[in-house]
């Protein structure tokens, strides 16, 4: 219906009065925050309203001089990177394997968008309790060698706990959308590759993969944004940021920063470098990645 | 096309048993653990086999803690979120596709620029705006110097204060405020004919009369999909929920489930209570991904395309 334009109504208020209730609502609850975290980051900001002194620049001085910020930093983009890798290299063989005519194709298609129905909260509640290094599905390991496994103290242990409770959470979508897009491809491609000779396992790196590159990229891109936005469940049920900061993310610092030691500044200046972040970053992967990709079919 | 791809067939089966497996197992040790005991858990540590105590350790949610009140929070909570979602991004779409205004592609730019930056990353703001939504008409009065004058006049500066927070209303506007379903149903609408439009304008059906009697019928499918996308997202919500609560009997479910294991230092918590609390907060959204799981897979589809 956009194709033609003189299809469209010409009414000039209607609209307006239409999209206006929308707008309102994103207007007062995104750009105003957004703008707020921007100009909060140049005041040093008071609790319980005690008023607001322009600093200039101090807050960024602080907290790009602070290590734990920078310990945050790494530990988030350590888990965008290894958990987001995951979560999308799980899903897309899982969809490779669905979309062959087999019997277990079916109940996997259903079964594995269940997890969209479990808070990621509820995830990191039962993972915790099931990585328990004493009485989880590990302890009679810690039984046999003692101290192997203890998320509660090694890091390591910890991470890869929070890694494991992030994929399991992610495979619904990216499951989906994968298997939509293998779904897609015409039959005859894989009937004209089998022609030329390619067998069944070359022509999944020859014929499917390159074909779904758009969905890839896609779920890639979302979930890069995902995994630094929304690991907060998770560490807040599973870690709380521990043992010794090792998977104290930026989503968590700031909430910990800004509503437990009432730093609203520094969480705010946090903020404002997080979200510049993931702006740079969604840009720069459609600008890179993007272009490389033929969305030709 | 006949074709000898067994070892291809047999290494799939493998994968997707070995994905089941990691999907399921989660969720049986979870139900198996909430149906024994806690001397038992004590005993013997996680739970391989279903025992007999399922039932006493749902009963002493449903006595011992405020989950059965949280979930009729997280109900009110998500039905709302889902409604409102629905309705606002249908009537934003409408207006950003159907009518020639010049400023639709902007508008069109700056609600899909929601998606970008989740409430997560931006809690602390939202917060302080929740507690004060008028705050931006105060700088504006201030700004405009409009707040001097009604100073001369009434004696005091206006000073406008409504804060949200601890409300169902608070829990709900900011997650509405996303472009998703917006972007969904412009791309809907824009998969119908435009001689759709024409053939009603011919039969002197005006923009009103277009959207109730031939767009909303239309709409049906993208309607149930963005329905269940939002109540799932919102029955899962955590840190804003968390945060805009400040009474246990405002929060919502999954957040009092997170509460339920207390700091105890040393002690093992009492995980067969908490497992079936997770079981309990979890059977709604996954009857529903159950019964309506066509429109889920539909919605997930067109939230990407």
């Amino acid at each position: 219906m956009s194709a033609a334009s003189q299809a469209l109504f010409a009414n000039r208020w209607l609209p307006v009065l239409l999209v206006t209730p929308l707008a309102l609502l994103i207007v007062v609850f995104f750009y105003v925050p957004i703008i707020q975290a921007f100009y909060w980051s140049f005041f040093l900001e008071r609790p319980f309203g005690g008023g607001s002194i322009f600093v200039g620049w101090a807050n960024f001085a602080r907290v790009l001089a602070d290590p734990q910020f920078w310990q945050a930093g790494r530990r988030t983009l350590l888990f965008m990177v290894v958990g987001s890798s995951l979560a999308v290299l799980i899903p897309l063989i899982l969809a490779v394997a669905a979309d062959r005519a087999i019997a277990l194709s079916q109940p996997a298609r259903n079964v594995l968008v269940w997890p969209k129905g479990v808070a990621g909260a509820s995830i990191g509640v039962v993972f915790a309790f099931i990585f328990n290094p004493f009485v989880g599905i590990l302890a009679p390991l810690n039984h046999w060698f003692p101290g192997i496994w203890n998320p509660g103290i090694d890091g390591t242990d910890a991470f890869i706990t929070l890694i494991a409770a992030h994929v399991w959470g992610g495979i619904p979508f990216n499951f989906v959308i994968l298997l939509a897009g293998l779904q897609s491809i015409p039959r005859t491609m894989h009937q004209a590759a089998a022609m030329d000779g390619a067998g069944p396992w070359r022509r999944i790196f020859d014929v499917q993969l390159p074909l779904i590159m758009p969905q890839i990229f896609l779920t890639l891109v979302l979930e890069f944004t995902e995994s630094v936005t929304s690991a907060f469940a998770l560490v807040d049920t599973m870690t709380q940021g521990g043992p010794g900061g090792a998977t104290m993310l930026l989503v968590y610092k700031i909430y910990t920063d800004g509503f437990a030691g009432y730093d609203l500044s520094g969480a705010a200046t946090q903020t404002a470098i997080l979200m510049v972040f993931v702006i740079l970053l969604t840009s720069a992967q459609f600008a890179f990645l993007g272009r490389r990709i033929s969305y030709e079919r | 096309m006949v074709e000898n791809a067994h070892s291809l067939n047999i290494a799939a089966s493998l994968v997707l048993l070995l994905g089941i497996t990691y999907i399921l197992g989660p969720l049986y040790l979870t139900f198996a653990t909430a149906s024994q005991s806690y001397e038992y858990l004590l005993r013997s540590g996680l739970a391989w086999i279903p025992g007999d105590q399922l039932f006493n350790n749902i009963a002493r949610i449903f006595t011992e803690t405020r989950i059965p009140l949280q979930m009729l929070n997280s109900l009110l909570v998500a039905l709302s979120q889902a409604v409102a979602t629905c309705a606002l991004s249908f009537l934003a779409a409408y207006a950003i596709v159907g009518f020639r205004a010049r400023w639709a592609g902007v508008v069109f730019a700056l609600i899909l620029a929601t998606i970008m930056l989740p409430l997560d990353i931006r809690v602390i703001t939202t917060y302080q705006v929740a507690s004060n939504v008028l705050a931006p008409v105060n700088w504006l009065l201030d700004a405009t110097g409009l707040n001097g004058v009604i100073g001369e006049v009434f004696g005091a500066p206006l000073h406008l204060e409504w804060s949200v927070l601890n409300t169902h209303f608070g829990f709900i506007a900011p997650l509405v405020a996303h472009g998703t379903g917006t972007f969904l149903f412009c791309q809907f609408f824009r998969t119908l004919p435009a001689d759709l439009f024409k053939a009603a304008r011919m039969d002197g059906a005006g923009p009103v009369r277009f959207m109730f009697d031939i767009l909303l019928p239309l709409a049906r499918t993208p309607f149930a999909a963005l329905f269940v996308l939002t109540f799932l997202s919102g029955w899962t919500q955590y840190l804003w929920p968390l945060v805009a609560s400040s009474t246990p009997d405002m929060q919502t479910a999954v957040v009092g489930l997170a509460r339920l294991s207390p700091d105890t230092d040393g002690a093992v918590p009492d995980f067969p209570l908490i497992m079936a609390g997770a079981l309990i907060v979890s059977i709604i959204p996954l009857a529903m991904i159950a019964l309506l799981q066509r429109y889920l897979v539909r919605g997930l589809v067109l939230s990407e395309k």
